[in-house]
């Protein structure tokens, strides 16, 4: 909280009340004879075309998914098509103005907007910037079927293009937009300023925010539209997207040419139905969606209400609203009025409306009653029309021929390529900057207050004689963390950081302590305390091309952003086929002493997931060096650090942390003390207590034990611990996490397989009990102790003379706490 | 005063062993030097004599009984004497499992049944197991000192380092011929009968069948020329018949002589191959293969580089006569305590074989029959020459071609200027 804004009682306890404008609700009211100054014939006569080919792709799907055919050929699409027909005046409204450079977000139903902004793009682009455009995506794999045998013009190349890519895609094929791993509900095709849909309700909600933010942050051109159903106006993220979005920082701490809104248009695709659930009289209580605005933030959001069956209402409101949104007075919220007359999917029977509400819609159809206006204005004549019909018609067959010809059109060839999809998972690049200009600093490097108090410390935790330099003098892990960040944010232009309290107050942990005064608002703030959002922001701005690394606060805060650690952060590289990258280092702090909502460690859960990457440091030389490695990657890695352990110095490396940059390679477990008896593997701060046991093994049982900190969870490389238990043909295996589904019981499983010749036992799980984390006071029944390690050899291992076992090891204790699921 | 008879311990590695035929009944009257039953172990039987005169007053086992050793198997005494107190499972704990009390936990959990069969499960880990394989340690008769008993590294280990026991005394006198385990008629039809076969039998199969399967064999045939040991056999047969000498040398002695120095100039031949290393030996410990009427036996003599020839001879001599008679030492039946093994079926008159190497040792070496064969005598004259045929087989994992070649050639070269 900035020190500068002080909160006056007498101010906010005095009587008052808020007051409302009126939001507009389908104001619109023009005839075309009076939009005729603001649209010449051909840009009416193409607002028609688009409407056209977007009914004319839905519909040729519609009959593929329930006939099986379209025009007389014939294909079975076994995969989803969320269908917009009836809703094309919306789509074609919301893109017709939109420049290349502006983005658009979707949903799962949003083939029409990806057809309507290509074709708003491809009006506006040249010939010369079309043909750099098809040529070099894939290397113009996508261009090639469409190209052979074209005699027109560039553009009608680029809609063949956009139609024959867009159905490839959905079709799962190679040659599609994103090499088929997208499919239809994740279709896009970033040259046209198409930003990935998303099939989870609301998943758009706070990635366009994200978006929004990096053009803002790094003053990028154009305006950021999240196109999200009426429906996902119900969800968590979607709310914490508009909270995100409205922060009165933006406005009241942002400075210089950084003050003001951002560039974000929550547009609403107002269909009236989630599902089959109506939004408007049954599963929200809204009643007009464009209401939200003024429950956000004092400006409504520009909140407004558009008939979108009419382009035209939809054009003008997206003129307008630009206007406010260059003026910095953004974000805005728009409730576009449409209706689908398709069901939610091709199975879905629409049992929960009636015929003839589908037919009055239906009698009011945007397409046609925009014709007739053609005609009836003198702008085209019916047989103008009808030709754009059957034009379209002869586009769509030609294109559904070539997307569904095995030859022109191949799915990937996993058997050729086992791996193909597995290399796809990450984009593994080394990359300095994302983006080549001077990163915005207050002051040089070596000015920072704690840049210059780290000269002072000792990088190495003991002195020659062995005894440990007071903590205070140490150089601890939370400066190893700040030295790799700060080195970066003077590198990488683009990089910025936020989470809870990560400005003034220097995150909850002090990592952070310094950067306060060396960054602008711009690249470190503080966020709502809302996970999706810090975390679904963070994926937007990366995938627009920026490194960000956000941070939750404690690991049990994760299931506060489920959908965006697990869903979309992890999927997008490999899901656009490798367009995107994704280069978002999550910070999350693991707990201890703060109870049973603050005390988990969840590595597991990342672990778990494929597409993150994941790391545990717990000695500052490990810290700064995969910092460095995360910060320089291009893929999401989960960072995870320990409470127990910010201050902690450096045992092991020889020599301290080194003051200059370097990298460790993840994927490395690191022996942290060498032995030749038993070996211990840690995931985390469990090592200092491993160390511990392993000194009692060695003084009480002349026991030599050795020490392996995982480091890594995610890379893996398995071979130092196979070499390890070559040699001592024991292992335990710990951490901090509930043994139960735990990365622990991965690591001894794969363990197992690969190293069972060389075991003399079962390798052991020594994590967590699978409980409630209790209280500090009794945490030792909770998390692994030393003394655990040494009863677990003794009763599974190897008896140990003379050790009697404090803590219950037995198998038959194993199966009665997994009998009764404790 | 009734006293105990045990169940002796034969070699410090066997734990119990098989009745196998009781020769008196419980009433019967019994002399010192009485054979009172016979036993074998999975290596060898024996028969064990009464230490006292008395009547046997009580038998605690059946024939074909597991008995741990050192337990009592029976007592002798006067008519009438008391003989509960011998009985097992009274005082003497050894081995008899405790009566098992019944815990009022609500679940019981059970992981393992006591078997006390011959082939029972071994629960053994697999680096001891591996370990144990290479090592050439017999897993069946390890005590596992991990958790429930489970056979872990350090218990091969402890296996291996331990002092290998000292020379056996075997009774100059032969014993008579223990019978060979009774073997079971299983089935019976009309122009066959399916017999058990015995533990020593599956034995010496299992480790015929995993030395083939677990190493890369190849034998080369080489002979030698045989008129100098010939000539020396004469010279030893005359001197013992004469009584210079107290050691018949036969040629086999003269023969394993040969091999002896052979294998100091080839040491890579005196070794254990343990996959990933070799176990070279600084003493020649020679295993010679005796056809019994149990089966197959290869006892080591230990430390046979240090012999002179009737050193050897006499210590053969005992070896064999003590393994045909089944109470050799079991512990030098072990393949892991000889480096090296020679197998004469020159008597046989066999002219050519292929030796099964004896795993862990890395070469074995046949002798066969002296064949008369033609040879170049002086410069284009030939005539006939006794040859004596070596039969080596190698594992060619641990030696090479040339180096077994070469060693062969060796050997062959020591008969042929044999010096004793």
């Amino acid at each position: 909280m900035p020190k500068n804004q002080y909160i006056n009682p007498d101010e906010v306890r005095k009587p008052g009340q808020i007051e409302f404008t009126p939001i507009p609700v389908n104001q619109y009211s023009k005839t075309i004879e009076e939009e005729k100054v603001n649209f010449s014939n051909e840009d009416l006569v193409r607002i028609y075309h688009d409407m056209v080919v977007i009914r004319e792709f839905e519909t040729m799907l519609n009959l593929i998914k329930t006939r099986n055919e379209y025009n007389g050929v014939e294909y079975n699409h076994p995969g989803p098509a969320h269908l917009s027909i009836g809703q094309e005046a919306a789509a074609v409204g919301m893109a017709y103005t939109l420049g290349v450079e502006d983005f658009i977000f979707g949903s799962h139903r949003s083939h029409g907007e990806i057809l309507a902004k290509g074709l708003s793009a491809i009006d506006k682009l040249t010939d010369e910037q079309l043909t750099e455009i098809m040529d070099t995506h894939f290397d113009g794999i996508t261009l090639a079927p469409v190209k052979a045998g074209h005699t027109g013009t560039t553009k009608e190349l680029a809609i063949k293009f956009l139609i024959y890519g867009t159905l490839a895609e959905v079709f799962a094929r190679e040659t599609g937009f994103n090499k088929g791993l997208g499919g239809s509900m994740h279709a896009f095709f970033t040259p046209f300023g198409v930003y990935p849909n998303n099939a989870i309700v609301g998943g758009s909600g706070d990635i366009s925010v994200g978006a929004a933010l990096y053009k803002k942050v790094n003053r990028k051109k154009g305006i950021v539209v999240a196109n999200i159903g009426d429906a996902s106006m119900a969800c968590g993220p979607v709310w914490e997207g508009l909270a995100f979005a409205t922060m009165d920082q933006f406005n009241e701490l942002w400075e210089g040419d950084m003050k003001g809104g951002l560039p974000l248009i929550i547009n609403i695709m107002n269909n009236q139905y989630g599902m089959g659930g109506q939004t408007c009289g049954e599963t929200m209580g809204y009643d007009i969606a464009a209401r939200i605005g003024a429950g956000v933030n004092a400006d409504q959001m520009h909140a407004e209400r558009v008939d979108g069956y009419n382009p035209l209402a939809v054009i003008d409101a997206y003129k307008r609203k630009r206007k406010i949104i260059e003026d910095k007075r953004g974000p805005v919220l728009l409730d576009v009025l449409t209706y689908r007359y398709s069901g939610h999917s091709p199975s879905d029977a629409s049992s929960y409306r009636s015929k003839e509400e589908v037919e009055a819609w239906e009698a009011q159809d945007s397409i046609i009653w925009f014709g007739k206006e053609l005609v009836k204005a003198g702008v085209a004549t019916e047989t103008e029309l009808e030709a754009i019909k059957a034009g379209t018609t002869d586009l769509m067959t030609s294109s559904m021929k070539l997307a569904i010809d095995d030859e022109v059109s191949p799915h990937m060839d996993i058997e050729k390529q086992p791996n193909l999809i597995g290399e796809m998972m990450f984009s593994n690049q080394s990359i300095d900057k994302m983006e080549d200009r001077e990163p915005e600093v207050n002051h040089p490097m070596e000015e920072n207050p704690r840049v210059k108090q780290l000269k002072n410390k000792e990088r190495f935790m003991f002195d020659e004689n062995g005894k440990p330099f007071s903590k205070i003098k140490t150089y601890g892990l939370r400066d190893g963390l700040f030295e790799a960040i700060v080195d970066r944010f003077y590198k990488d232009p683009t990089l910025i950081a936020y989470g809870e309290e990560n400005r003034d107050w220097g995150g909850a942990f002090a990592v952070y302590r310094g950067l306060t005064e060396a960054l602008p608002y711009n690249r470190l703030f503080n966020s709502p305390i809302s996970e999706a959002s810090i975390i679904g922001t963070a994926i937007g701005y990366a995938m627009c091309g920026g490194r960000v690394i956000p941070e939750i606060m404690y690991a049990d805060f994760l299931g506060r952003a489920g959908d965006e650690v697990f869903i979309q952060l992890p999927k997008w590289q490999a899901m656009s086929g490798n367009v995107l990258k994704m280069p978002v280092v999550i910070r999350i702090s693991v707990g201890s002493k703060y109870g049973a909502q603050h005390s988990q460690d969840w590595t597991a859960l990342a672990a778990h997931i494929p597409g993150l990457k994941v790391v545990f440091p717990v000695t500052p030389y490990d810290a700064k060096g995969l910092m460095n490695t995360a910060l320089q990657g291009t893929d999401p890695v989960i960072f995870f650090e320990s409470q127990r352990l910010y201050d902690i110095g450096e045992q092991f490396h020889e020599g301290g942390v080194p003051e200059g940059y370097y990298e460790l390679p993840f994927g490395e477990p690191d022996i942290k003390r060498e032995g030749s008896d038993v070996t211990i593997l840690t995931i985390g701060a469990t090592l200092y207590r491993a160390l511990d046991a392993a000194k009692t093994l060695e003084e009480k049982y002349n026991l030599s034990a050795e020490v392996i900190d995982s480091r890594t969870l995610v890379p893996f490389n398995y071979e130092p611990v196979i070499e390890s238990i070559k040699k001592t043909g024991r292992i335990i295996i710990s951490g901090d996490a509930s043994a139960r589904g735990s990365f622990l019981r991965d690591l001894a499983s794969n363990i197992t397989e690969l190293a069972f010749d060389y075991l003399d036992a079962p390798p052991i799980v020594v994590g967590s009990r699978n409980w409630i984390t209790p209280a500090h006071e009794l945490e030792d029944y909770f998390f692994p102790q030393p003394e655990w390690f040494i009863d677990a050899i003794n009763e599974r291992i190897l008896p140990l003379e003379g050790h009697v076992n404090e803590n219950d090891f037995t198998e038959a204790e194993q199966l009665d706490r997994n009998a009764r699921g404790i | 005063m009734a006293i105990p008879v045990l169940m002796p311990r034969q070699g410090q590695s066997v734990e119990s062993c098989i009745l196998g035929q009781w020769y008196k009944s419980v009433g019967d009257e019994v002399s010192e030097g009485d054979i009172l039953f016979s036993y074998e172990t999975d290596k060898a039987s024996f028969e064990e004599e009464a230490k006292e005169d008395g009547i046997l007053l009580a038998t605690f086992f059946e024939e074909g009984d597991e008995v741990p050793v050192l337990v009592n198997v029976a007592a002798l005494g006067k008519e009438g004497e008391s003989f509960d107190e011998f009985k097992p499972g009274g005082e003497t704990t050894i081995e008899v499992a405790p009566a098992e009390t019944i815990e009022e936990t609500p679940k019981v959990v059970e992981f393992e049944v006591e078997d006390n069969s011959p082939n029972k499960r071994i629960r053994i880990s697999p680096l001891a197991k591996n370990m144990a394989k290479k090592l050439g340690v017999d897993t069946q008769a390890l005590k596992g000192s991990g958790p429930h008993g489970r056979i872990i590294a350090r218990d091969v280990e402890t296996a291996t380092t331990e002092k290998p026991a000292a020379q056996p005394v075997v009774s100059a006198a032969p014993k008579t011929v223990a019978a060979p385990a009774p073997s079971v008629v299983l089935e019976e039809g009309d122009d066959y009968e399916i017999n058990s076969i015995s533990n020593i039998r599956k034995l010496i199969a299992n480790a015929m069948f995993q030395s083939l399967q677990n190493s890369a064999q190849l034998t080369h045939h080489m002979s030698a020329d045989a008129r100098k040991m010939m000539k020396l056999r004469k010279k030893f047969k005359k001197e013992f018949a004469e009584g210079n000498i107290s050691q018949n040398v036969t040629i086999n002695d003269l023969v394993c002589f040969a091999v002896i120095r052979a294998l100091e100039k080839y040491p890579q031949a005196n070794t254990h191959y343990h996959g990933d290393k070799m176990k070279w030996f600084k003493k020649v410990h020679l295993g010679l293969a005796v056809d019994t009427d149990r089966g197959l036996m290869v006892p080591a003599l230990k430390n046979a580089d240090d012999l002179s020839i009737t050193g050897i001879s006499s210590q053969l001599k005992q070896l064999s006569t003590a393994a045909r008679n089944g109470n050799i030492n079991p512990d030098l039946l072990n393949p892991a305590e000889a480096t090296f093994t020679v197998s004469n079926l020159g008597n046989y008159g066999v002219e050519m074989f292929t030796p099964v190497i004896n795993l862990p040792q890395t070469a074995i070496l046949g002798v066969c029959t002296i064949v008369p064969r033609p040879k170049e005598i002086e410069d284009g004259v030939y005539g006939f020459v006794p040859m004596i045929g070596l039969s080596l087989t190698y594992n060619h994992q641990a030696l090479d071609g040339g180096e077994a070649t070469l060693f062969l050639a060796e050997i062959k070269s020591q008969i042929e200027n044999l010096a004793v």
